[in-house]
Parts: structure tokens; C-alpha cells; sequence
């Protein structure tokens, strides 16, 4: 049988690529699937992604950590989106994304698409190319934390 | 530079998932545009991390996860006529076009069948056989591929669509205003079933092949409509004389009427009337009309003609709901 894990216990990757500079990212990516109860009530459920089709939601999780023995400062996770997905949401982590390959950053919001008339439009979530997460902060020695952002499989 | 958002501060588990919820109801359904990302291809993530412990800018990657996309099995067929194709007591050759259509992301092959007797309909047309379109979206016959199940189901790209012809004859017995429907199933090989329902490591490109939301098989219907017509004679005839009674002496005229009526919803074509002279009467020259124009007799350009014997008028197509009305006149011998 498949292997379904609840949401909350998902997460749980274990870290493993370790760098020299002793800050460690993990990547682990699952399949967001919607189950129906006998009470018709919906369930969203995370799969190891065993079986992935055009439409497929995939969460994108990003754990770090702060092995070393230094504050790690001017910490910047970024992550180019791969080209068969297409950006959906990044939950409420709230990442700088790109719309044009990585050269201009900002907020979903404020970004716009240039048009083949010279006009722009408001940038959409399809639009993005790269997600970005710049911390205000350093990380502490020991200190971790996780990233999401969902995608389509397009 | 880069600014860090108001919410990127944080360093501990973030409480990312009491949104999930809300989220949820944005996201249904989950809907493929096109074929989408082809089978077999992989789908690779990679995050880096830069930072400053000291000694300058560090940069590290995180490891890769690659994902194999799998085969999604789904086809749809539409009818190329819209409305109802209109057909005649009796005809073979009859004609409807349907469009099957890929939609899945992986190169697969199609089984076609046809349903004719599935009721909501006046007869069963008899199919008769199924073409395959050569890429002109025309059917001829001796440019497209007869098909035979099993031996040569059309295999299609992704978002590929092929024109198929299903050509059926009409029952003798169907009268005007019957309908027949007649509908093309097409079914992924690979497999069918529910959505989700999946065949392990049979998909284009090494992976699974799994049921789409259309279950791996589409149909839809077309329709014929029996467009036939009848013919009905009425024949009088009125005899005036010298007397001016309607007595049938030597020397009477008789003056025949023949009215054609053409019922039903289609129409009659190379329709004639001919009527014999009867013996013991003579043709008044110059005597046949038409709907009150007069027709010459030489066998020419107008439609009626004297040839000795019979009087003949050809009315030619004639469309259900119209009348026609010849007369000529004989004189009795």
C-alpha cells in the first residue's frame, strides 16, 4: 500500500546535505492529493510522490538548519522553479519571487509582466520563475526552520 | 537589494499549515490545460542557500529530487455533426465524422467502437465500417484507411486528434422523420478505468500509466434523420362538346387533369408524369401545361413533350409540401 502521510507528520524530512559552512537544506517535495471521507468531508493528504501526472499539486518543502558554530547571517534560500511546474502558492511564508528569470524580486503583488505592446500587467502565479526567502535575521547557531510553496505539475 | 519580507524573519517551525484549509477550497479541481508535461520526462528541484557566517558569502546547495513524470490516459471524441445528418430509406454509405482527441501526455494507441443500438431513437442504423481520416478531415474512401480493430488503432501524440469516418446503411423500413444515432468509443490500450486507477510501469517513458479524469475512454454520438418523401396522382377529367353538355359525342374535348402532390420532409428528384393517349381520342396539339403555362410538344428545352403516343412532362425535383398540376386535352375520335 501507499504510503499516505497526514499533513502535520509530513514534514518531518530528515536533513541530510550537509555543506562545509555547516548550514544544512534539505529538499523534499510530495504530492498533495484530496481524499473524500464517507462524510463527504475533503482531506488533504501528502504522498512520497510515487505516481506524478500533469495537474498534480506538489508541495516543495525546504528545511534548514544552522549546524555550525556561527550565527549565519544574510541567510537567502532561493529556489528556481523547475519548468514543468507552474508556481501555485507559498502558503503564508510570504517569499520575494521572480517573474523574469531571477532579475528583478519582489513581492507577487508589486511585480508586473511586460506585454508585447509595451504595456504591463499584473504579474500571476504562473508568471513566476524563481521563489526566494531573505531572512532580516541572522540564523543562530542550531537554528532551524522550514519552507513551503506549492506548485502544478503542468 | 533584497529586502526581506515582513514574515521571513522567522527561524523556527513556521505554522505554515493552519491555512491548509483555506487553501484547500482554492485548489479544487486540479485541472491539466492541454496534455501537459510530456511522459517519461523528469522533473528536477534544486534550492541553494547563501549566507554569512564571518568569512564572506557562502553558498550551498541543497540535494536534488527528481521526479518522473508518468503517462496520463485521457481521450475524448466529439461529433463532427452538429446536426442531424439526413438520410433516405434504404441508403448505404451514410456518413458521420467524429474527432478523437489525445489528451493525455504520452503517445497511445486507441481502440474505436461504434454503439447503435442504445436506444433513444426511432431505428438502428448498421454500421458498416469505420475509416480513419488521412489528415484532410474528408472522407474518401480511397484515400483513407479502413479500420479494423485491433490491427490498425490509430496510436496518437499528445493533444493529436484524428477525423474518423463511421459509414452505415439505413434500414428499407424507416419511414420519414425516423432518427438513428450512432455513437464512436474510443478506449486508451494501455488500459481504462476510474480516475486514478493506475497500470505499473506502463506508461510512455518508463513510468506508470494512469486513468485521467475521463477514465481512459470517450464517446459521443451522432445522429441520422430520415428524410424521405411520397408521391400521390389524382387524375380527372372533363368532357366538353359542341352541345355544351358534358355528353362524351364523336367530336368531344376532354380535358385531363393530373395533380401531384409531394408529402414528407424530403423531396422526390426525376419525377415525370406520363400518360398514355387513350384509344379512340386524338391529342389536341399544343394542349399540355403546366401549372397554366403552356408547354410546346417538340421534345426541347421546356419541360412537357408529345412523341405520337404519350404526353410526358418532366417536373424534375420536386421538395415535400408542393403540388404540381399538368393538363392536356383529347378529342374524342
Amino acid at each position: 500500500m501507499r504510503t499516505a502521510l497526514f499533513l502535520l507528520l509530513a514534514m518531518l524530512a530528515p536533513g541530510q546535505a550537509f555543506a562545509a559552512n555547516q548550514v544544512a537544506l534539505d529538499n523534499a517535495v510530495f504530492v498533495e492529493r484530496v481524499s473524500t471521507d464517507a462524510q463527504g468531508k475533503q482531506r488533504i493528504i501528502l504522498e512520497e510522490p510515487k505516481v506524478v501526472v500533469p495537474g498534480d499539486r506538489l508541495v516543495f518543502v525546504l528545511n534548514y538548519r544552522n549546524a555550525g558554530a556561527q550565527p549565519a547571517d544574510k541567510f537567502v534560500i532561493t529556489n528556481p522553479l523547475p519548468a514543468a511546474v507552474r508556481f501555485a502558492d507559498a502558503g503564508d511564508t510570504r517569499p520575494m519571487v521572480s517573474v523574469d528569470g531571477g532579475k528583478q524580486w519582489g513581492l507577487l503583488a508589486d511585480l508586473s509582466v511586460p506585454m508585447t505592446d509595451g504595456t504591463h500587467r499584473a504579474a500571476q502565479p504562473a508568471d513566476v520563475t524563481h521563489v526566494r526567502w531573505a531572512f532580516q535575521k541572522p540564523i543562530p547557531v542550531g537554528g532551524s526552520g522550514k519552507l513551503i510553496f506549492r506548485g502544478v505539475v503542468k | 537589494m533584497v529586502i526581506a519580507p515582513v514574515g521571513g524573519a522567522k527561524h523556527r517551525l513556521l505554522p505554515s499549515y493552519s491555512i491548509i484549509p483555506v487553501l484547500a477550497a482554492l485548489a479544487l479541481p486540479t485541472q491539466a490545460e492541454a496534455a501537459g508535461t510530456r511522459a517519461g520526462s523528469t522533473i528536477s528541484n534544486t534550492a541553494s542557500a547563501s549566507f554569512d557566517t564571518g568569512g564572506g558569502t557562502a553558498t550551498v546547495d541543497s540535494n536534488r529530487v527528481d521526479l518522473l513524470v508518468d503517462e496520463l490516459l485521457d481521450v475524448t471524441v466529439d461529433s463532427s455533426n452538429p446536426a442531424d445528418v439526413p438520410t433516405t430509406p434504404g441508403a448505404t454509405g451514410q456518413l458521420l465524422t467524429f474527432l478523437v482527441t489525445n489528451n493525455g501526455n504520452g503517445v497511445e494507441a486507441f481502440g474505436l467502437a461504434t454503439i447503435a443500438n442504445a436506444g433513444g431513437d426511432n431505428y438502428d442504423p448498421a454500421v458498416a465500417q469505420i475509416y480513419l481520416d488521412n489528415g484532410d478531415g474528408l472522407f474518401d474512401a480511397s484515400t483513407d484507411t479502413l479500420y479494423t480493430a485491433g490491427a490498425n488503432d490509430p496510436s496518437l501524440n499528445p493533444d493529436q486528434s484524428i477525423a474518423v469516418f463511421v459509414l452505415a446503411t439505413t434500414p428499407g423500413t424507416v419511414v420519414d422523420g425516423n432518427r438513428g444515432i450512432v455513437s464512436l468509443v474510443a478506449a486508451a490500450k494501455t488500459g481504462t478505468g476510474d480516475p486514478g486507477d493506475s497500470f505499473a510501469s506502463e506508461g510512455e517513458g518508463g513510468g506508470d500509466a494512469v486513468v485521467g479524469s475521463t477514465g481512459a475512454d470517450g464517446q459521443d454520438a451522432g445522429a441520422f434523420i430520415v428524410s424521405a418523401a411520397t408521391v400521390t396522382l389524382v387524375k380527372s377529367a372533363v368532357v366538353t362538346n359542341s352541345l355544351g353538355t358534358a355528353g362524351p359525342v364523336p367530336g368531344a374535348t376532354i380535358t385531363y387533369t393530373i395533380v401531384a402532390t409531394v408529402a414528407g420532409s424530403g423531396s422526390v428528384s426525376g419525377l415525370a408524369i406520363t400518360d398514355n393517349i387513350p384509344a379512340d381520342t386524338s391529342y389536341v396539339p399544343g394542349s399540355i401545361a403546366l401549372g397554366g403555362s403552356g408547354l410546346s410538344d417538340a421534345a426541347d428545352a421546356d419541360a412537357g413533350d408529345y412523341n405520337g403516343t404519350r404526353v410526358n412532362v418532366a417536373l424534375g425535383t420536386v421538395a415535400g409540401g408542393q403540388t404540381r398540376t399538368v393538363t392536356f386535352q383529347t378529342k374524342i375520335d
